[in-house]
């Protein structure tokens, strides 16, 4: 993991990566009058931005439109293993899109899709619930999501799997 | 609610896409082999259709000490579960809010500085609408993947 190089932000920036967000394709020349500067220093902002790995403009794929049915948010009990290696291991697989390694009930979190059931049951006990270290599954299907715009991103531990 | 699904050409675009969003139309059209009114036709499609969604997304490592809460809420009679979930929907510090089935009725994600922090949180603002009977919180202490590329695009 690269580690990132602490820009200060000011009101500016965080005006701009606002702009940003609502609409990542919005040309610089609007975000400069919108904002009342030049285009050039709108320009300049937003590569500062992007090199010190502050912020990156992206398309997010909806994972209906995808091809994926179900969504699941499941905890993972981890025995006879560290939770960070299996959390690695879990990250490699390409449906699960998040894992977090968290204290409580649970040694992790993840959230995961599959295409319909018979993917999800092939995903879950022969990947998942086979891997070492994995004791216990407690997964949660999700039937309807009214917000999801996680706008907070690890940048190196994502679009790789 | 069923979503139109990406065809081949849609989804070679949201590729580049999901690498650089600045990237201009032209270019996809040159690397793809198609012409640049096919690529803007079918971006403006997919943004439309809400099959994809053009964002900035900021580095969770800029921010000190974040670490992301995940928050179940059991409900005191299931018919509250989509009364609580819009109100939840309402708190802007939510990132995801989920109506789920079998570990508990609600699936809240935030992100906060602490333990203290999401105690705080939890009572002050989730405790306290009407209709949830209890919560179990487990905080993050390793963000190992999240693929920013997926996402149910609600609005």
């Amino acid at each position: 993991m690269e580690r990132v190089s602490q820009i200060e932000l000011d009101e500016t920036d965080h005006a701009i990566i606002a702009l940003l967000r609502a609409d990542g394709r919005l040309p610089f020349r609007s975000i400069a009058r919108e904002l009342g500067l030049t285009e050039a220093t709108v320009r300049s902002r937003v590569r500062r931005l992007e090199e010190s790995r502050t912020m990156r403009v992206v398309a997010v794929t909806d994972i209906e439109a995808a091809g994926f049915g179900m969504l699941l948010a499941i905890g993972v009990q981890v025995e006879s293993r560290s939770p960070e290696e299996v959390a690695r291991e879990l990250a490699a697989v390409p449906e699960v899109f998040s894992v977090n390694v968290v204290v409580g009930a649970q040694d992790i979190e993840i959230l995961m899709v599959a295409e319909d059931q018979v993917a999800l049951h092939r995903l879950l006990h022969e990947r998942i619930a086979a891997m070492p270290g994995v004791r216990r599954l407690t997964p949660a299907l999700a039937v309807n999501v009214l917000k999801n715009q996680p706008d907070w991103v690890p940048f190196d531990r994502g679009a790789s799997a | 609610m069923t979503r139109r699904r990406l065809d081949d050409i849609d989804r070679q675009i949201v590729a580049r896409l999901s690498e650089d969003a600045r990237i201009s139309n032209r270019q996809i059209a040159t690397d793809l082999g198609v012409t640049e009114g096919t690529v803007r036709a079918r971006v403006k499609r997919m943004e439309e259709e809400r099959q994809i969604r053009i964002t900035a997304v900021t580095n969770i490592d800029r921010f000190r000490n974040g670490a992301l809460a995940y928050i179940w809420i059991e409900v005191e009679r299931s018919h509250q579960v989509q009364a609580v979930a819009r109100a939840l929907s309402a708190i802007g510090e939510l990132g995801f809010v989920g109506e789920m089935l079998g570990r508990s009725d609600l699936l809240a994600i935030t992100m906060v500085r602490s333990n203290e922090h999401l105690a705080e949180f939890v009572h002050q603002r989730i405790s306290s609408i009407p209709g949830v009977r209890r919560t179990e919180s487990t905080l993050g202490v390793n963000f190992v993947k999240h693929d920013y590329r997926m996402a149910r695009i609600v609005s």
